[in-house]
């Protein structure tokens, strides 16, 4: 009889894809037989981690459709399993997966709508913390604000795609009106924040954007403002600045390195 | 004064039962989905005032011949210090190999070697949390023909070498009896009263399996009537304990599933009553 750690992975090997005779011979069968009952555990882990991906990947799911979904998740969870026992957090590199899938290359846009679904999804495990408030800016000096740079809350994230995200996820929420998205109306920046009960995004401008990617970079604000100015000539630093931090996308400000 | 059942918490149902307050003996969450600071762990935080709490996890994997995942087993043990529930507990099964997640409660062969594993596994588990665990039996769809003990001499053995407590899951003797031909009550016979510590019941679902009919632990109907004189038998064996409806695909209204807890305190009270005049 084998030890527990070689059955282990050979029932491991069963559950991957791979018919273990040598496994099938250790199990006791009757009228149902060693294989069917084998075969319970393999649907049911492929099952399971398809509806955890279509929890995570709402969107992906809705646009795909039920049935294509299904086949999509099974490919991915087949080369892909989770390595730790959290389902909320599997699914990172499903986007990629998604990319190099021949059967959606007529949807460019899915990737991208993979991306802002798993973004979404982490910032709703991240813990809320305090936001930068006024009160917090007015005891800076204006002179030291250039040098600092700014904590951003956890779970934020940037996603940039050639394509209206937005329009297509708003598009295909449940409760969504008829209509058609035009995919040619333009590329478009989101931040993805953790709100206080779920996560959402929201439509930044090119300035903005690059704005916040220097900051999530650690530059300091008078770096991201060139970067934003780089980007966007008009940009008005005060009215974005006070835009975002409306929108609590800031934690707190962080003293320049010494 | 005998504690109500509970429920399984489920995130279709956490603003009304954060609003509402139904009666409710306890609630149960599984550990894995609560792991990190999310708006859903903010809701369970806010319950712990009127709720005892019941820690269940389905990922620690006590079966392992490879040992524990610590960084896992380190996250469950946070979260068990952050909310101070009044049980943990976790399954006879096993789920992770070479560094892989199965996310299904796999089967274990019940021999010695596996009963040493599990025994280790269970203490270093007691051991990080500070605390007595229990550990419930899971739905079997197979058994190891090299198998030397049967379930309940397995989960006896390793309750007495652990000291860890028994979960036992009405439900799953059932889908365990069923596929693997045993008898419940045989199966029953075999366990330590003093060990068990809570009751779970669920529904289940009957598939084909070529030709011949599978009971599958789907937690997806209500307790079917084979499960709920199945734990009348076995509060008449072993006494009232604290016992929780689960429910985890296609999750009913909420009221859906109170009405069930209702209905296993009528099925506990009645044998209990019973008892105390026999």
């Amino acid at each position: 009889m084998p030890g527990l750690r070689d059955l282990q992975a050979a029932f491991a090997a069963h559950l991957s894809g791979v018919d273990r005779a040598d496994l099938v011979a250790l199990v006791a069968g009757d009228s149902i037989p060693a294989a069917a009952r084998l075969d319970v555990y393999r649907h049911h882990v492929l099952e399971s981690l398809t509806a955890a991906l279509a929890a995570t990947f709402s969107t992906v799911q809705a646009l795909v459709g039920q049935e294509f979904f299904r086949r999509l998740a099974r490919d991915f969870v087949r080369g892909c399993l989770p390595t730790q026992p959290v389902l909320a957090e599997y699914g990172a590199a499903f986007s990629a997966f998604i990319d190099g899938y021949a059967a959606v290359r007529n949807l460019p846009y899915l990737t991208d709508i993979a991306r802002l679904d798993w973004a979404l999804a982490v910032a709703c495990q991240a813990p809320l913390g305090r936001c930068l408030t006024v009160a917090d800016m007015s005891v800076v000096p204006a002179e030291r604000l250039p040098s600092m740079s700014i904590v951003m809350p956890q779970g934020t994230a940037l996603i940039g795609s050639p394509y209206p995200l937005d329009a297509i996820w708003q598009a295909s929420q449940p409760d969504a009106a008829e209509g058609t998205v035009d995919l040619n109306s333009g590329p478009c920046r989101l931040l993805v924040l953790r709100r206080r009960h779920d996560a959402a995004f929201t439509t930044l401008g090119a300035g903005e954007e690059a704005f916040l990617a220097s900051l999530i970079a650690e530059g300091t604000l008078e770096e991201a403002a060139a970067a934003a100015l780089g980007r966007e000539a008009g940009f008005d630093l005060s009215n974005s600045f006070a835009r975002l931090m409306a929108l609590e996308a800031f934690a707190a400000l962080r003293e320049p390195a010494p | 004064m005998n504690r109500p059942a509970g429920i399984g918490l489920r995130t279709p149902h956490l603003a009304e039962i954060d609003c509402d307050r139904p009666p409710a003996g306890l609630l149960e969450i599984h550990a894995e989905n609560y792991l990190s600071a999310s708006p859903a762990r903010e809701t369970v935080e806010r319950l712990r005032s009127d709720y005892d709490l019941s820690v269940h996890a389905v990922g620690l994997s006590l079966g392992s011949a490879e040992g524990l995942d610590e960084g896992h087993l380190a996250r469950v043990a946070a979260l068990v210090k952050h909310l101070e529930p009044a049980w943990v507990s976790d399954h006879l099964s096993w789920s992770t190999a070479g560094g892989r997640y199965f996310n299904d409660l796999l089967p274990l062969p019940y021999t010695e070697e596996a009963l040493d594993v599990v025994v280790r596994n269970v203490e270093r588990v007691q051991e990080t949390l500070g605390r007595p665990i229990s550990i419930e039996n899971p739905s079997c769809y197979l058994g190891f023909a090299h198998s030397t003990l049967s379930e309940p001499e397995f989960l006896s053995a390793l309750a007495h070498r652990s000291g860890c407590g028994l979960l036992l899951d009405a439900n799953n003797i059932a889908v365990t009896a069923h596929n693997l031909r045993l008898d419940p009550q045989d199966w029953l016979a075999g366990l330590p009263s003093l060990a068990i510590t809570q009751y779970h019941l669920a529904g289940h679902a009957v598939n084909d399996a070529d030709g011949e009919a599978i009971l599958i632990d789907d937690h997806g109907s209500r307790v079917s009537e084979g499960v709920w004189a199945l734990y009348a038998e076995v509060v008449k064996r072993f006494g009232m304990r604290p016992t929780l409806i689960e429910w985890d695909t296609d999750i009913p209204p909420l009221s859906v599933l109170l009405d069930e807890a209702r209905r296993a305190d009528r099925i506990a009270l009645s044998e209990e009553s019973r008892a105390r005049a026999a």
